[in-house]
C-alpha cells in the first residue's frame, strides 16, 4: 500500500507542478537579528521538505547570507501552496564586533563576522527591493517591537505593496507579549508562535497559504 | 587620477562616469582610490600602495573614502545649479591659485568651522581637484597655525583649513542667502553613505540608502573599501 500511496503522491505532485499557473512566490523571512528567522525557516522547511535551511544560533548574525529553500509545498485544506522561502540576515543599523566578543569569540573572528553581517544586511535590503513577492516579518515577542529598524522595514514593505505576515515569535518565553506587537503594528495581522517549540504552526501555515497562495 | 581599475590599471578622474559602467578597457568593476601624485600607469600592487591622504580624526574620517562614490552624484547636482552659483566657481579658482596657505589667519573662524563639518564641501571639489586642492584637502590645521582668536575647546584642533583661499569674503555665506546649498547639503546627508565604517568590525548602515541603490555591495574590505555589483542596465 505504501508503494501505491507514494505513487499517487508523486503523480499528484507532478500534476500540480504541470498545472500550476505561475512560479512559486518567493517569500522573504525578514526581521531584526535573533528574532528566530532561521529557526522558523528550518521549521517550515523540515515540516514540508524534510531538509533544513541553515544553522541556528544564539549568537546574533549567525545568518550572514540569504539562504533559499525552493519549492516548499504547503498543503492546506486540500489545496497546495508552493513557495520559495528566503531566510535573510537580521537587519540592523549597527554592527559592532565587540558584541560578539561576549560570546567567546576571538577578535579576528568577531571582526570578520561583523563584516560579513554587514554585507548580509546590504544583500537583504537589496533583495527586498527586487527579489521577494511577499514577506514574513519575524519579531521576538519578548523584546520591544518599537524600533527604528522594524518601523522602517515594515514601512518599506508597505510601500512596495507586498503582502506581509507579522509573526510574534518566542511565545514560549515568559516575557513574551504578543499584544505589544499588535499595538505596534495594528494595521497588520499578528500571529503568535514559537518556532523553536513548534507552537501554533498550524495557524502560521494557514496564514501563509492565505497570504501567499 | 584618483581611481584606478584594479584589473588593467587604467586610471580615471575623480567623479568619472566611465567607471560606472565598468572599465571600458577590460570590463573590470573593481576600482581603487589612488590619491594624487601616484603614478597611475603602474599596475595595481598592494604592497606598493600609497597611504590614503591624512584625514581628520573623528566622525569625518570616512569622508574621503566615500567621496569617490558620491562624486558623480555631487557633480550632477552641482552641475545642475552650478551656473547660477558663483561661489562654487570662485572657490575652485581661488583654491588652485593660492594653494594651502592663502587662507591662513584671514578667513573668519565660523567659515572654517562650517567647512570642517560639511563633508559635501569636500565632495564638490573632487570634481575639478588639482594638486593644490588635493594638498589643501589633505592638510589638517595645527593649533600653531590657528589665528589668534580665542579657541579653548578641544575640537578646534581637528578642524580643516578651508580649501578656498579667497582672503576677504566668506566663502560660504549664511545659509539664508544660499538656499540651494542647504538643499544640496540635505540631499547629500540623506544619500551620503550606505555603510559607514567606524573602524574595522564596526559599521553603521543606512538602510534606506541600501534599499534605494540599484547596485549592491557584495564585499566589504577591511580598509573601508567595498566592491559593488553593477546592475546589468549600467553596462550597456
Amino acid at each position: 500500500m505504501g508503494l501505491l500511496t507514494n505513487l499517487k503522491d508523486s503523480i499528484s505532485r507532478a500534476a500540480s507542478t504541470l498545472f500550476s499557473e505561475e512560479d512559486p512566490k518567493r517569500i522573504g523571512i525578514y526581521g531584526p537579528p535573533n528574532a528566530g528567522k532561521t529557526t522558523l525557516a528550518n521549521r517550515i522547511a523540515r515540516d514540508w521538505t524534510g531538509d533544513a535551511v541553515g544553522p541556528e544560533s544564539h549568537v546574533p548574525h549567525e545568518t550572514r547570507r540569504a539562504r533559499r529553500k525552493e519549492n516548499v509545498e504547503i498543503e492546506r485544506d486540500g489545496k497546495k501552496v508552493t513557495i520559495d522561502i528566503v531566510d535573510t540576515p537580521g537587519v540592523t543599523t549597527k554592527v559592532d564586533y565587540t558584541e560578539f566578543l561576549e560570546h567567546d569569540m576571538e577578535k579576528d573572528d568577531a571582526v570578520r563576522r561583523s563584516r560579513e553581517a554587514t554585507e548580509g544586511v546590504a544583500e537583504a535590503m537589496h533583495w527586498l527591493r527586487e527579489d521577494v513577492d511577499g514577506v514574513i516579518y519575524v519579531l521576538d515577542s519578548a523584546t520591544d517591537p518599537f524600533t527604528q529598524v522594524n518601523t522602517m522595514l515594515i514601512g518599506i514593505i508597505e510601500s512596495q505593496d507586498l503582502p506581509v505576515l507579522i509573526l510574534a515569535n518566542k511565545i514560549d518565553l515568559e516575557e513574551s507579549s504578543v499584544q505589544r506587537i499588535r499595538n505596534a503594528y495594528p494595521q497588520h495581522e499578528t500571529i503568535p508562535l514559537s518556532a523553536l517549540e513548534g507552537d501554533n504552526m498550524d495557524e502560521v501555515y494557514d496564514k501563509i497559504a492565505e497570504y501567499f497562495g | 587620477m584618483p581611481h584606478q581599475c584594479t584589473n588593467c590599471g587604467r586610471a580615471f578622474d575623480d567623479g568619472s562616469k566611465e567607471m560606472l559602467s565598468g572599465c571600458p578597457d577590460c570590463g573590470g568593476n573593481k576600482f581603487q582610490f589612488r590619491p594624487d601624485g601616484v603614478d597611475s600607469s603602474n599596475p595595481p600592487d598592494p604592497d606598493a600602495e600609497p597611504p590614503e591622504p591624512p584625514e581628520p580624526p573623528g566622525a569625518d574620517s570616512t569622508v574621503a573614502r566615500t567621496v569617490g562614490k558620491t562624486a558623480a552624484t555631487v557633480r550632477d547636482i552641482v552641475g545642475g545649479n552650478g551656473g547660477d552659483d558663483p561661489s562654487v566657481g570662485a572657490d575652485h579658482g581661488a583654491g588652485s591659485s593660492t594653494g594651502t596657505t592663502g587662507a591662513e589667519g584671514t578667513s573668519p573662524e565660523t567659515d572654517r568651522n562650517e567647512a570642517a563639518t560639511r563633508p559635501e564641501v569636500e565632495a564638490q571639489r573632487t570634481d575639478t581637484e588639482d594638486a593644490a586642492q588635493a594638498s589643501a584637502r589633505a592638510d589638517v590645521v595645527t593649533p600653531d597655525e590657528l589665528p589668534q582668536e580665542p579657541q579653548t575647546d578641544a575640537e578646534s584642533e581637528h578642524r580643516f583649513r578651508p580649501v578656498g583661499a579667497d582672503p576677504d569674503p566668506p566663502e560660504e555665506p549664511e545659509e539664508t542667502e544660499r538656499p540651494d546649498l542647504k538643499e544640496l547639503r540635505e540631499e547629500l546627508n540623506d544619500q551620503f553613505e550606505s555603510i559607514k565604517v567606524l573602524e574595522p568590525g564596526q559599521y553603521e548602515l543606512n538602510l534606506m540608502e541600501l534599499y534605494d541603490r540599484e547596485e549592491y555591495i557584495v564585499a566589504l574590505q577591511e580598509d573601508g573599501r567595498y566592491s559593488i555589483q553593477v546592475p546589468e542596465s549600467f553596462r550597456e
